[in-house]
C-alpha cells in the first residue's frame, strides 16, 4: 500500500509519512495540503517515536487530530506516521495503518528475495 | 521529601537476594530496618514507630479485639510461629485485612525511619522466609508512604484513578517532582518493579511533554509484540496517570476507552 493509497483510505487523513526512527528524517511523505502546522505536528510525532526504545505502536489523541505511529513490521527503524482529523472512524484509521506497516514487511521481504535471486 | 527518600532507599535493595537495609546510628543504636526479599518489601521496623502491628491489626479489622491479638502474640512467642500466618490459620483475620494491616504498619515504620539521618547498610540474609503474598511491591510501599505524608492528595489521586480506570485492571498516578517520579496511588500494580515503574514514568512523561505542544490529551501505546499489553497515559498538572491493559485486543480496548474519555468533536 503506497502512502497515497493509505491517505485515500484513512478517513480525513491530513498527512501520511515514512520516517527514519534513528535520524528523524522524513523518508517519504504525502500531505493533503501544505501547511506549517502540519509540519510542526509531524516534527512532534517524529520526536516522540525517534528512540528505538519507544513502543512499536503509539496513538496520540488530541481534541481535533489523531496521530498514529507504527514501526514497520520488518524494520524497526522505519516508522509510518499518519495524522488525521479526529472522527468516530478512529478504529478504521488505526487498522489501516497497521495493515500498511505489515505490508511494509512483505515489501521488504520481497526486495530481499529479489536481491537473493539476482 | 519523604517519598523521594523512600524511592532512594528502595533502590538500594538488591533485586535478587534477601536481607535487611539497616539504619544504624553513630552511637551504635539501631534506628530501624527495612526487610526485603527479591526486591519486595517484607517488613519495616523503626525505633520511633507510632503504632505496633497489633494496634494496626485491630484498627483494620472489624471483628478482632486487642485481647485476641495479644493471646495469639503470646502463643507465637511460645511456639516460635509467625503472627500473620497464625492469625490466618485460626480464622481471626482474612488475607486482605492482614495484607492491608502489614502494609500500613510497614509504611508507617518506614516513614519514621526515613526521618533519621543514620547511613543505610545492606545486610544479606542466608535464606528467604516470607510468604510472597504478604510482601509488598515498591509501588505499594511508595503509594502507602504518600498516603501517610499527604493523605488528602493521595485520596484525591486514588478517586480520580478509580473514575478513569474503565476496562483496565491496573493503573497508577505518579507524582512528578524535581527529585524524581513517585507513585501517588495505584490500582492492581502489586507486581510492578522499580525498573518497570521508572520506564513507564519516563516514557509517559516525555510523551506528555512533547504531545502537549500539539494539544495531545492522551497517548496510547502498545507495549507487547502482539498487542497483548497496552498503556494509556496523560498528565494532569504535576501528576501522570498511567492505565495498563492486558489480554486479547488490549490495545484496541484501551484505545476505545481513551477515545471515549477525551473530548470528541
Amino acid at each position: 500500500m503506497t502512502l497515497v493509497e493509505l491517505a485515500e483510505r484513512v478517513p480525513d487523513c491530513i498527512l501520511a509519512a515514512w520516517v527514519d526512527a534513528r535520524t528523524g528524517a522524513t523518508l517519504e511523505r504525502h500531505a493533503r495540503r501544505d501547511d506549517a502546522e502540519i509540519d510542526r505536528m509531524l516534527d512532534v510525532v517524529i520526536e516522540i517515536v525517534r528512540s528505538p526504545e519507544r513502543p512499536a505502536h503509539t496513538v496520540l489523541l488530541a481534541p481535533r487530530q489523531v496521530f498514529i505511529a507504527r514501526r514497520a513490521a520488518g524494520d524497526r527503524h522505519r516508522v509510518i506516521v499518519v495524522v488525521c482529523e479526529r472522527s468516530p472512524n478512529l478504529g478504521l484509521a488505526v487498522a489501516l495503518v497497521r495493515s500498511a506497516a505489515e505490508a511494509a514487511r512483505g515489501a521488504g521481504r520481497a526486495a530481499l528475495e529479489e536481491e537473493g535471486a539476482a | 521529601m519523604t517519598a523521594i527518600e523512600a524511592l532512594q532507599a528502595l533502590r538500594r535493595v538488591p533485586q535478587e537476594s534477601c536481607g535487611a537495609l539497616v539504619r544504624r546510628r553513630t552511637d551504635g543504636t539501631m534506628a530501624g530496618a527495612l526487610l526485603a526479599e527479591r526486591g519486595r518489601v517484607c517488613w519495616a521496623v523503626s525505633a520511633d514507630s507510632p503504632r505496633r502491628l497489633t494496634d494496626v491489626l485491630v484498627a483494620e479489622s472489624d471483628a478482632l479485639t486487642i485481647e485476641q491479638v495479644n493471646e495469639v502474640v503470646a502463643q507465637c512467642r511460645r511456639d516460635g510461629t509467625p503472627l500473620g500466618e497464625t492469625l490466618l490459620s485460626r480464622g481471626l483475620v482474612s488475607l486482605p485485612v492482614l495484607h492491608r494491616a502489614l502494609l500500613h504498619h510497614t509504611c508507617e515504620a518506614l516513614e519514621r525511619l526515613l526521618r533519621d539521618d543514620a547511613p543505610w547498610a545492606w545486610v544479606e540474609h542466608a535464606r528467604y522466609g516470607y510468604d510472597p503474598l504478604l510482601t509488598f511491591s515498591p509501588v505499594e510501599v511508595l503509594a502507602g508512604i504518600q498516603a501517610i505524608a499527604n493523605p488528602a492528595r493521595a485520596a484525591s489521586a486514588s478517586a480520580r484513578l478509580r473514575a478513569a480506570i474503565g476496562p483496565c485492571r491496573r493503573g497508577l498516578v505518579i507524582e512528578r517532582t524535581r527529585g524524581g517520579r513517585v507513585p501517588l496511588a495505584h490500582i492492581g500494580c502489586d507486581e510492578l518493579d522499580l525498573t518497570t515503574l521508572s520506564d513507564l514514568a519516563i516514557q509517559s512523561d516525555e510523551v506528555a511533554a512533547l504531545g502537549a505542544t500539539v494539544g495531545v490529551e492522551v497517548a496510547v501505546a502498545e507495549l507487547g509484540d502482539r498487542g497483548e499489553l497496552a498503556c494509556a497515559s496523560w498528565a494532569e498538572r504535576d501528576e501522570l496517570f498511567v492505565l495498563l491493559c492486558d489480554g486479547e485486543l488490549a490495545f484496541n480496548r484501551l484505545l476505545a476507552h481513551a477515545a471515549a474519555m477525551t473530548t470528541n468533536p
